[in-house]
This record gives C-alpha cells, sequence and structure tokens, in this order.
C-alpha cells in the first residue's frame, strides 16, 4: 500500500500526439518490484490499474527516439523496433524499416480508414 | 541470444525434441520444471497463480499459431525486402532481418538462472536438463505474453478513458463546476446513463474539493460505485475514494470521497448535526423518493443555513426536477441528456375476453407473456443476440410465467428462463449475469427489482405487466400489506429504458396506451406509505421538534405520524408530552425495529445478553429459510431438530446457535450445511454482523459489561496470530483473483435452477476457499461465538427469554380462534386486538404443529381438572408476533407462544376488573376470567410488584447510563425480580379466556360514578392510592390498573361472602371478604425492602375514607392511619 502511495505523486503522462493523459509513477527501465523485467527503453510507466496484485506494471509510453516526443506505446501512435519510434517518424523514414513493418502500417492504415481512429475520440 | 529466439521460431514442430528425445510441453512435469526456473518467488510471474495458467494458455496458442505462419512462409518464401536504414543517423543499426522479437520492449533477466541451467562447466545438459533450444522456446513464448498482456492493459486504458469522454455529462463539466462554485445546491438531473454517479464526484475531486460525500439508497451501489470511480482514476488517489456500508468501511484519514447509504449519513446527523466532516454532499437518486432520502433532504435543507461552506448535489433522474430545486429555494438545475438507444414501444393489452376466460383469478395468465416470446422468435433471427426482461408483480406471478416459459423453452430450445426476485439466494440471483449460448436468448423474469437496483447487459426486450406489488401500510390496523398496484408513468419508462442500454430495442407493454396515460405520474413516495415511528423516533433524538410540523419535501399523512407517535408512547419510547424517554433515547440509537431494540436493553437486565443479541440480530434480517418453488422434503426433515416448539425467533435462535458451531467445527462446511436445510447463508452472516454491531452498541451505553478479554497465554494469543495472517492471506489470494468471470448457461439452466447445483456463488469452490468462511473469520471472534452459541439454556433462562421476548413485542399479541381444536391443520386463525381471521405464515413452527398451541392436551394427563366446555384451563396461550403481513391473505410473521394469563397480567397497558378480580380485562379485547378469586387476587397482587420492580430496574439501568456514575444495578434486587417472575409464571390457575365482541367493549365499564360507590380497600394494592377513574368507573390504581370498573357483574355478594378469619400475622380475627382479607395481610405482611408507612406518609397522599387520625403514645407522633395500619403501627412498639 504504502510503495504504492509513495509512487503516486510522479506526475502526468500525456502523449503527444493522441491525448491520453496518466498519471504514472515510475520513469525508468528497471520498474520497482519486478526483478527479473527489464524495459529495453526508458519509459513511462505506472501500476497496472486493472489488476490487484500490485507489482504488476503497465506501460505507458516513452520517447520517440527520434523526435524525442513522449508519445504513448498505441499502435496509432507509436511502434517499437528495437527502439520506439512515433509514426510520423516512420512514416517519414518509411524506408528504413523492413518490409513487414511496412506492411503493417499499411493494414493499419486502410483499417483506421475504416473505422474512426481513437484519436479523434479521446481528444477533447 | 537473438539468434537463438529466431530459431526457435521458425522450428516447425516443437513438441519434438532436437535431440531426438520425445519433447512434450504439455507434460504436467515438463511445465514444471520450466515454471521452477522462470516463475520464482521473486519473479513477475509465479508458479500456480492465475498468471500462470494464463501463460501456458497463451504458449499453447502462440505455437499453433507459429506452427501455422511456419507452413505458410515455406510455401511463399518471398525474399524479404531489404532495409535501408542508411537515411537517418537516429535509424542506423536497426536489425535488417524482421523479426518480431525486435518489436518487444521489454526482457526477461534470468540470466542467473539459465546460467546455472546452461552449465558454465560446458553441459549444457546438466542442471535443469532442459535442453537450450527449449529454454530460448520458452523464453520468447514469454517475452510475447508478457508484450500482450501489456497491450491488452493498454487497450482497456484506452478504452477506460474513450468511454469516460463519450460520456453524455462530459459535455457538461465545466458548467456543473460553475453551478458549485456559485451556488450552495445544484441539481443534476440526468437520466440512466448519462454518467453522473460515477463521474461527478471525481469532476469535484480533480476542481479540488475534498471531504465529499456521496449517498446512495442501496448498500451495494456504495460498493460499486467506489470500486468504479477508484477505478477510473486509475487509482490516483488511491485509498482516497471509499465507501462505508453498515457492517463495512474502507474509509480512512485519507479519505477524500466517501460512497454511503442515506441512513449512514442520517446517523451521522444524528451524532454530529453540522456534519463538520464533509466539504460537499452529493445526494444520488433523490427522485427514489425513499424513506432516509426524503427525510435526508429535509433535515440537510435545515442544516445548510448553519453550514454556508458546506455544498449540497441533488442528482436525479429527469423526474419532477422541478419538486427538488424548488424544495431548496429554487437551486439551478443541470439537466443532462440520457444516452439510450431507441425504443420501439408495443402496446399489447390483454383482450378483455380473454382475461375474463382466466378461471383462476389468482394465478396469472401466462399466454400472454408466452405470445411475445413466440413474436420474438418470429419476427428476429437466433443469431441477433439480445435477450428479454420481463417485470412481474411478484413471485407468484413469476412462477407461473417461469413455469409456462420452461415448457415452451424445452421445446424451442432457443430460451434458458430464470428467475430474478429478492429472495433467491445469491447464488441464483448472480445467474441472470451469465451468458445464454450462442443462437439462444436469456429470458429473465423479474419483479420490479431489475427496475432499478439490478442492471443487466444485453438486453433488448422488455415486457412490461404494468404491474408492481408495493407495501402499504395500514397505519390503523399498523399492518404491512403488499397489495398489487398500476405502475407509475416514471417507473413505466424506467422499465422501457431497459431495453435500449447496448443498442436500440423493443418495449412490449400489456396494457393500453390509455391505459398508461391514466396511471399516475411518479411512484407514491415511500414516506407516505410505511410505518414512521422508527423516523419519528429518529427525529426525536436530533431534536428536530413536532414531526408534523416538519416541513418534509411532501409531507407523510398525518394519520401515519400520530400512529407513530402513538405507537412509541405505547412503547415506552415517548412520555406523554411526546419528548424522549431514558429508553426512548437509547432506542433511536439503535439502527433496528423499535421493538427488536427494546428486546436488547430488556435483555441485558438479565444476563440474557447472548442469547438476545443473536434473536434481535436474526429477527432483523430476512428470514435465513428459503422458500423454493417446489418444498423439498429432504430439507424439511433436515431442519426438523432446528426448530423450537415455543416459536420461531427461537427456531431462529437455534439455526444461528448450530451454524456457528458447524462453522468452528468444520471449517468451510458450513455452506454445505446451509444448503442440505434449504438456508440462504448469507443471511446467517448478515446476522453474525449485525449481532456484533448490537453488541458494540449495547457496550458504548454501558448496558453490557466490557468482557475485557480473557488474557491468553502467550501459545494461545500466537496461534491466534498466526491464524488471522493465514486468513489474511487466503483474503488476498481471494481478492487478487476476483471479478466473477460470466459463466454459459446451459440450455436447460432454468430448470435446474431451483435446486442450487454444486458450483453456486463464485468459482471459488475449485479450489476450496470459502471467501465469505474466511471473512467471517477475520471479522468475529469464532471462540467468543462459539462460547456463546455453545452454552444450552436452561429452562429458566428459556422462561426468561421468552418473557422478554413477549415485553418486548407486546402489544403484538395474537389469540387462537376459540374453534381452532375443530379446524384442520391448515385452518387454524387468529385475531389480533385490530384484525380478525389472520393466518399463520406457512414457515411458521405452529403452523406444522399446532397442537402446541392446543389447550385441552396434555393438560388432562397431568391429571388437572379440565373443563374444555367452559374453557377453563391453565393452559391458554398467545401468540407473540414479530410482524403481520398481509399478501393474499394477512399472515403472522415469527410467532411465540406464551401462557395468556401472565403475559397479559405483566404486560397489559389497561387492565380492568370487577370488584372480586375474578374478572379481568386486558386492553380492552381480551377477558379472562379466574373462578378463584383469591387466586387472581394474589396473581394480580405479585404482577404490580413485579412490574414495578422490573420498571424500577430497567429506569435505574437506562438513567444510570446516562449518569458518569456508572452505578451497578443490586445485584440482589436483580435477582429477586428474576425469582419473582419465574414463580409468577409458574402458578397453575385455571381461568377462561375470552375476545371481547363488539357488543361487549361497548358496555364493558360502568362508567364514571358521582359517589365511590364501591368501598374502596386501601392496603389491596399494597397500599397504592386509588383514585375514582372518570371514564370507566371503579378506581385507578396504578397506571394500567383499574379496579372494579368493569360492568354487568354483580359485585353485591362480595360483601356477604364473609367468612372468620386468622390473620397469620397480627393474629387479627375477623370476619373477611376475600378482598379485604387480601387488603389486610398485604398491609399486613412484614416487609423488609418496603419502606415502612412512615416514611410512606411523607409523599402528598390524601387522606382516604378510612384513615383517621390517631396519636401514638409511644413515639409522640400524630398519624393518618386505618385501622390495620394503627394495628401496624402498635406491633413496632412490643
Amino acid at each position: 500500500m504504502e510503495s504504492h502511495k509513495e509512487a503516486q505523486l510522479k506526475g502526468v503522462f500525456e502523449c503527444h500526439l493522441c491525448g491520453l493523459t496518466a498519471p504514472y509513477s515510475y520513469y525508468g527501465q528497471k520498474p520497482p518490484n519486478t526483478r527479473s523485467v527489464v524495459l529495453l527503453e526508458e519509459s513511462y510507466v505506472m501500476k497496472d490499474p486493472f489488476t490487484p496484485d500490485k507489482d504488476k506494471f503497465l506501460i505507458l509510453g516513452s520517447q520517440c527516439s527520434l523526435c524525442n516526443r513522449r508519445v504513448c506505446v498505441g499502435t496509432e501512435c507509436s511502434l517499437f523496433y528495437c527502439k520506439r519510434f512515433c509514426l510520423p517518424c516512420i512514416n517519414e523514414n518509411l524506408q528504413a524499416f523492413p518490409l513487414e513493418i511496412r506492411q503493417d502500417l499499411d493494414k493499419k492504415k486502410s483499417h483506421s480508414k475504416s473505422h474512426p481512429s481513437k484519436n479523434a475520440d479521446a481528444r477533447t | 541470444m537473438e539468434s537463438r529466439a529466431k530459431k526457435r521460431c521458425r522450428d516447425p514442430s516443437p513438441s519434438r525434441g532436437h535431440q531426438g528425445g520425445l519433447w512434450d510441453w504439455s507434460c504436467p512435469e515438463t511445465r514444471r520444471r520450466m515454471e521452477e526456473l522462470y516463475f520464482r518467488e521473486q519473479d513477475y510471474i509465479r508458479a500456480g497463480s492465475e498468471d500462470s495458467c494464463q501463460f501456458w494458455t497463451f504458449f499453447e496458442r502462440l505455437q499453433r499459431f507459429q506452427s501455422l505462419k511456419a507452413e505458410r512462409e515455406q510455401a511463399v518464401l518471398s525474399p524479404s525486402a531489404q532495409a535501408d536504414p542508411s537515411a537517418t543517423p537516429g535509424l542506423a543499426g536497426l536489425p535488417q532481418e524482421y523479426d518480431p522479437r525486435y518489436r518487444i520492449n521489454l526482457s526477461v533477466l534470468s540470466g542467473d538462472m539459465e546460467e546455472l541451467v546452461r552449465g558454465k562447466r560446458g553441459d549444457r545438459r546438466r542442471g535443469s536438463g532442459v535442453p537450450a533450444e527449449r529454454l530460448s522456446q520458452f523464453r520468447a513464448a514469454l517475452l510475447h505474453y508478457l508484450d500482450f498482456t501489456q497491450k491488452q492493459s493498454f487497450a482497456k486504458l484506452v478504452k477506460l478513458q474513450r468511454e469516460r469522454v463519450a460520456l453524455p455529462i462530459t459535455q457538461y463539466r465545466d458548467r456543473l463546476l460553475r453551478a458549485v462554485a456559485q451556488n450552495q445546491v445544484v441539481v443534476v438531473a440526468g437520466d440512466t446513463g448519462c454518467g453522473k454517479s460515477t463521474q461527478v464526484p471525481q469532476y469535484l475531486l480533480a476542481a479540488g474539493y475534498s471531504h465529499v460525500a456521496c449517498t446512495q439508497p442501496r448498500r451495494i451501489a456504495c460498493i460499486s460505485l467506489a470500486k468504479r470511480v477508484g477505478f477510473e482514476s486509475l487509482h490516483q488517489y488511491g485509498d482516497e475514494v471509499g465507501y462505508q456500508i453498515r457492517f463495512e468501511s474502507t474509509r480512512s484519514p485519507a479519505t477524500k470521497i466517501v460512497f454511503l447509504t442515506e441512513g449512514l449519513l442520517l446517523r451521522q446527523v444524528q451524532r454530529e448535526p453540522a456534519l463538520p466532516g464533509y466539504q460537499v454532499l452529493i445526494a444520488d437518486e433523490v427522485h427514489e423518493r425513499h424513506l432516509h432520502s426524503d427525510f435526508l433532504l429535509g433535515v440537510l435543507r435545515r442544516l445548510l443555513p448553519a453550514r454556508p461552506d458546506l455544498k449540497l448535489v441533488l442528482m436525479s433522474a429527469t423526474i419532477n426536477i422541478r419538486l427538488f430545486a424548488g424544495y431548496f429555494g429554487g437551486a439551478p438545475v443541470v439537466q443532462v441528456p440520457g444516452r439510450l438507444f431507441p425504443i420501439t414501444i408495443i402496446y399489447q393489452p390483454i383482450p378483455q375476453e380473454e382475461a375474463a376466460a382466466n378461471r383462476k383469478p389468482e394465478r396469472l395468465d401466462p399466454r400472454p407473456y408466452l405470445r411475445v416470446l413466440q413474436a420474438i422468435d418470429h419476427k428476429y433471427p437466433p443469431e441477433e443476440r439480445g435477450d428479454l426482461l420481463i417485470f412481474l408483480s411478484g413471485v407468484a406471478e413469476i412462477g407461473s410465467v417461469l413455469e409456462a416459459a420452461q415448457t415452451y423453452a424445452t421445446h424451442t430450445q432457443r430460451w434458458v428462463v430464470l428467475p430474478l426476485h429478492s429472495t433467491l439466494s445469491i447464488a441464483e440471483q448472480d445467474k441472470v449475469f451469465d451468458m445464454p449460448p450462442p443462437g439462444v436468448r436469456k429470458c429473465i423474469v423479474s419483479t420490479n427489482i431489475a427496475e432499478t437496483s439490478v442492471t443487466i447487459d444485453g438486453v433488448r426486450f422488455v415486457l412490461d405487466s404494468g404491474k408492481v406489488k408495493e407495501l402499504s401500510y395500514d397505519p390503523q390496523a399498523k399492518l404491512q400489506r403488499l397489495q398489487e398496484f398500476w405502475i407509475s408513468r416514471a417507473s413505466a419508462e424506467q422499465r422501457k429504458g431497459r431495453a435500449g442500454r447496448t443498442g436500440p430495442g423493443v418495449c412490449y407493454r400489456l396494457y393500453a396506451e390509455s391505459d398508461y396515460d391514466a396511471f399516475a405520474p411518479y411512484p407514491v413516495p415511500e414516506i407516505q406509505r410505511v410505518a414512521l415511528d422508527a423516523l419519528v423516533l429518529q427525529m426525536k433524538s436530533m431534536g428536530l421538534g413536532d414531526p408534523r410540523t416538519f416541513p418534509f419535501l411532501e409531507p407523510p399523512p398525518q394519520a401515519s405520524l400520530e400512529t407513530a407517535v402513538r405507537y412509541l408512547r405505547e412503547q415506552g419510547a415517548l412520555d406523554g408530552a411526546e419528548g424522549l424517554t431514558p429508553i426512548g433515547n437509547l432506542l433511536a440509537q439503535l439502527p433496528v425495529d423499535v421493538v427488536i431494540g427494546k428486546i436488547l436493553v430488556l435483555g441485558s437486565l438479565f444476563r440474557l445478553a447472548g442469547p438476545v443479541l443473536t434473536l434481535a440480530a436474526a429477527l432483523s434480517v430476512q428470514s435465513p429459510f428459503l422458500r423454493p418453488m417446489r418444498p423439498d422434503p429432504d430439507c424439511a426433515t433436515a431442519r426438523r431438530p432446528l426448530e423450537s416448539p415455543h416459536g420461531d425467533p427461537l427456531t431462529l435462535l437455534n439455526t444461528f446457535n448450530e451454524w456457528v458451531q458447524v462453522k468452528s467445527e468444520r471449517a468451510g462446511g458450513s455452506r454445505k450445511w446451509c444448503r442440505r436445510r434449504g438456508m440462504e447463508e448469507h443471511r446467517l452472516y448478515e446476522a453474525a454482523n449485525l449481532r456484533r454491531q448490537f453488541q458494540e452498541l449495547l457496550r458504548d451505553h454501558g448496558l453490557l459489561e466490557t468482557t475485557a478479554a480473557r488474557p491468553r497465554d502467550s501459545y494461545a494469543r500466537q496461534s491466534r496470530h498466526r491464524e488471522r495472517r493465514e486468513l489474511h492471506q487466503l483474503r488476498r489470494r481471494h481478492e487478487e483473483t476476483e471479478g466473477r468471470k460470466r459463466k454459459v448457461l446451459k440450455l436447460q439452466e432454468g430448470e435446474a435452477g431451483s435446486t442450487s447445483d454444486e458450483e453456486g456463488a463464485g468459482g471459488d469452490r475449485s479450489r476450496g476457499i470459502d471467501i465469505q468462511d474466511v471473512k467471517f473469520k477475520l471479522r468475529h471472534n469464532v471462540d467468543e461465538l462459539q462460547a456463546a452459541a455453545g452454552t444450552a439454556l436452561s429452562s429458566n433462562q428459556l422462561t426468561l427469554l421468552k418473557l422478554v421476548l413477549c415485553r418486548g413485542l407486546y402489544p403484538q399479541l395474537a389469540v387462537p380462534d376459540h374453534y381452532n381444536s375443530c379446524r384442520k391443520d391448515s385452518d387454524q386463525i387468529f385475531h389480533t386486538k385490530n384484525k380478525q381471521g389472520i393466518v399463520l405464515h406457512p414457515t411458521c413452527v405452529f403452523a406444522a404443529s399446532p397442537e402446541l398451541l392446543q389447550v385441552t392436551e396434555k393438560g388432562a394427563a397431568e391429571g388437572r381438572r379440565q373443563d374444555s366446555q367452559e374453557g377453563l384451563s391453565s393452559r391458554h396461550q398467545l401468540l407473540a408476533f414479530v410482524s403481520l403481513l398481509e399478501t393474499n391473505k394477512p399472515y403472522l410473521v415469527n410467532c411465540l407462544r406464551v401462557p395468556a394469563l401472565q403475559a397479559l397480567l405483566l404486560f397489559s397497558r389497561a387492565l380492568d376488573t370487577n370488584a372480586d378480580c375474578t374478572r379481568l380485562v386486558a386492553d380492552s379485547w381480551l377477558e379472562l376470567g379466574v373462578p378463584d378469586s383469591e387466586a387472581a387476587l394474589r396473581l394480580l397482587a405479585s404482577a404490580i410488584q413485579l412490574r414495578a420492580a422490573w420498571e424500577g430496574l430497567l429506569n435505574q439501568q437506562l438513567e444510570g447510563r446516562c449518569g458518569e456514575s456508572q452505578r451497578a444495578l443490586d445485584p440482589r434486587e436483580v435477582a429477586t425480580l428474576r425469582q419473582g417472575l419465574l414463580e409468577f409464571l409458574e402458578h397453575e390457575v385455571q381461568y377462561t379466556l375470552h375476545r371481547l365482541t363488539a357488543l361487549e367493549k361497548q358496555n364493558l365499564y360502568v362508567g364514571p360514578q358521582t359517589v365511590a360507590a364501591a368501598l374502596g380497600l386501601p392496603g389491596l394494592f399494597q397500599g397504592a392510592e386509588m383514585m375514582p377513574d372518570e371514564e370507566k368507573g371503579g378506581y385507578r390504581v396504578t397506571d394500567f390498573l383499574t379496579y372494579n370498573c368493569l360492568a354487568g357483574d354483580a359485585d353485591l355478594y362480595s360483601d356477604c361472602l364473609r367468612s372468620f378469619w386468622t390473620c397469620p400475622h397480627c393474629a387479627l380475627y375477623m370476619p373477611f371478604t376475600p378482598l379485604e382479607r387480601m387488603s389486610h395481610e398485604n398491609s399486613c405482611r412484614p416487609q423488609t425492602q418496603e419502606a415502612p408507612p412512615e416514611e410512606v406518609a411523607g409523599s402528598p397522599a390524601k387522606p382516604s375514607a378510612l384513615q383517621r387520625p390517631y396519636r401514638c403514645d409511644v413515639c409522640q407522633q400524630d398519624f393518618m392511619f386505618t385501622s390495620t395500619e394503627i394495628l401496624r403501627h402498635r406491633k413496632k412498639h412490643p
């Protein structure tokens, strides 16, 4: 209880792209109480609010390795391929990524055309 | 590391090892070995946890997916296009060849373990004996799993926020906050689904308000809202969101917002009238117009001027908003549209000829309901999901529609039919949330519980009977009546709305549109249809003055208030000036019915606190005994040993005690024990909680000695400590896996429904944890409970307990009908003072064994003279009952049998006699005929004495607790009273019991007399002053006894029948009538405890006719003495 309480007051994470906001309790690569897990990027992390197990964490987002903007881990905002890239940066450097990633993005694009993207909804 | 992962991914047959040996991932031994390596105590996933199960499921799916993918890729082996990372410096070093592994942003550090496994000594097979390929395969799967769980939780987060933003109230956030800032009272009006209950508290918190209380009409809503708000705010407020209900509280000093019941907030007002602990009060669901809600608004309206800093937000559906806004001086209204999908209304009134053709009008005709099921089957293809919710008025109606619908369901295989009402077990109620199999619809047949209290998702069709059964209160008969009414338009709309929560819906109404238009606009507020005793008592204790002039939102009927005041006076809670008596003051603080509260107070006097606490608790919750649609003979047999021949309250006592025994003997076995007896265990848990609360209340009020927990030896303390720690662990583990997963219903579910199957409540059974049992043991000191439950009552204790109960229940008495002995068992009828022809509730022990109430049974066997023709017996009995309920018939609920003569003598508010006391009338409705005048007088005299002593001790006890000097009662006096009462009850006197007819009642009294016609017998009632009664005639002896006021009785001969008699005390030899003899004897008997008459003379007593001046030569004093007093006085100077 206490550990999670003092972890409360870290700050609020906000995604630069979709505007998602959530309080985070840790920033870094080694969230507390999770000895065996390390993160491969410096991330904004909160306690997973969807499980009562207080050692479970949830990664909210991190900085794009190219433009350094804070982005959430949502697939419409960023992707991770050895490093974090925000979608606008990927689109600018599409050729640098393997085919699988490009195909993935294409798929998503056609998908998000038929469905309204979360961005529109989540932004107020 | 990465290359290994790659190799594993391409492995087409993961189940076969490269070394040629068989490698089986599904083998439990294999899994165990992997878990030992990766799911250690300090790892993110722990072996044996829910998480590890989910991992293995995921693992299997991943393997299937990968082997499929490998096949496909082998078929079309397209050369992967080379990426060109040279363009931007930040992109240098990205791997050329794609691998899904690179998409995962976390890693598992189990290097130490792996080194151990692989063995630095170079032998890769030693250590765990797991081949490295397998290890890396597992590792990669683990990473995928962790990535997957991250994505899952993140998606939930996004969804949650999206949903919050999409709520209609979001648009009104700023307007609302502005209104709250500028006004003391704001009304938020919004319909179902607008999000007001969850969002408004969060808005206020985010805007910087703290100490927010949000009241709810239902306990369950407090818990679920606190959870929901905590969840939605992502627990960023931590334990700043809490709830508080009767037995549970998550409130802490850090709590900024608390959800609590209306009743609880009222209790807080009672303690601290200005509610200093709150900054903002939100009263939710005020449109439901519950008694507490209405009253709370009244109290708050008075409070607001005194607390100008306090903010009040009323939240309501868009019903009658003007009433609320107006009540608070035109408070601004923020109106929020609801979010409902369009609902088509189909009016389908039952054709008149069909209604008329119904042969059994008491039984609901299910055909109109079946037609709707058929119509849905015809019109909508089964793959279009959507369930049906039927609203009926009561349990019997549910039964008949259920039966017919189930037959139809068996035939079509397209429906699962489920009942829903509050007397079902919790497990059965929960079934309505389960999912039907594909192509099958749920049909939930419900009372109006589903209108507001229970929300079931997925309902697309609503079928509304338009009827509701409501308890209405008859203040004249003081009777609860369950009657069927048409619903209001507001209820009809609420019911309709249940079809449009998740998509467009259809509402079938079994009435015409013209009927709808004729409905009342709103339901009758509770305050206008229930007993107001508790309300009036609470108002008195809050110092709100005369309830008749209190500015209610809408005032209750004057008659209800009058009845309540009169009742409280009768019960001794209010005095003649309608002020609180000491006992009333205490009762006001007990959150129970006045009657039950009285029993609690009374019981503590005779050291019966244990059983009385249990009884009071068990009587305050719903009966644990379920009444299934089809009675189960095994159940009845299993229940029999619990049944008490004395009555239902004692059956409840036995049941609770037995249950506690079972709980302490076999942990967790109580659930089965209850099921076998057809009992709802939950109610016993509630009773246990309530019992504890009563115990604390009595202790707080000094009515129960604080049993300083016996200092246990350190071993016992340690083991208790250890036990508690284990219990805490169990509970935590349960909470981690909480959240009952929805199950898929079986097609025949409804039919098996009534015999509640093994996996009833929660999914805990599989793991053998009974979480209720764990909570119970954490909350209660089971040893103490068991000790209280284990000691059997002695027969004296039982007798006293019955007496205490009866005194508490008085005047709720019923007399058996004169002709019951000639009636069939099931036709036994009873009468109360105001109501005739009442039957026993079918659950009553006397309904099954009416012989217990019969007068002419074993009495004769004891050799007693029985004259049944004249109705003479020493064994007449009355029933004291806890409540009177009228449904299709009036029923007595929770009955206790008591000896008639003694109960009436001890408890009657008015006792009228003839001249020789052979005829007594209790409370102007029951007549007792005692042919033996002397015996009658003796009993009457000791009744007077006992009543005075009892009353005196009780007042002493209640006053003692008020003063600081906790002056203990004289144990000798209590023992004397106890003994006296027991002896009194053992008296065997032959008497008749007769209920007065209306005509007899009219001519009952002689009426006011101009002269004192009958001679007063001063010593008859121990020197009590006898005043002529101006209404009834005769003499008032005590506040309840009026002597010689009964008409139609020739009291002539009482004077003539004198016979010579020698007083054993003073040796006076004279002719006496029996009365005179009693009178003399009473005044002559040397009484050590009685104050000598000299001192009594100090009180302003008017000289009675028989007193004359007397001067004692020995002590040189003047007195006013009667002749016997003179004799007595002389004896003092030997």
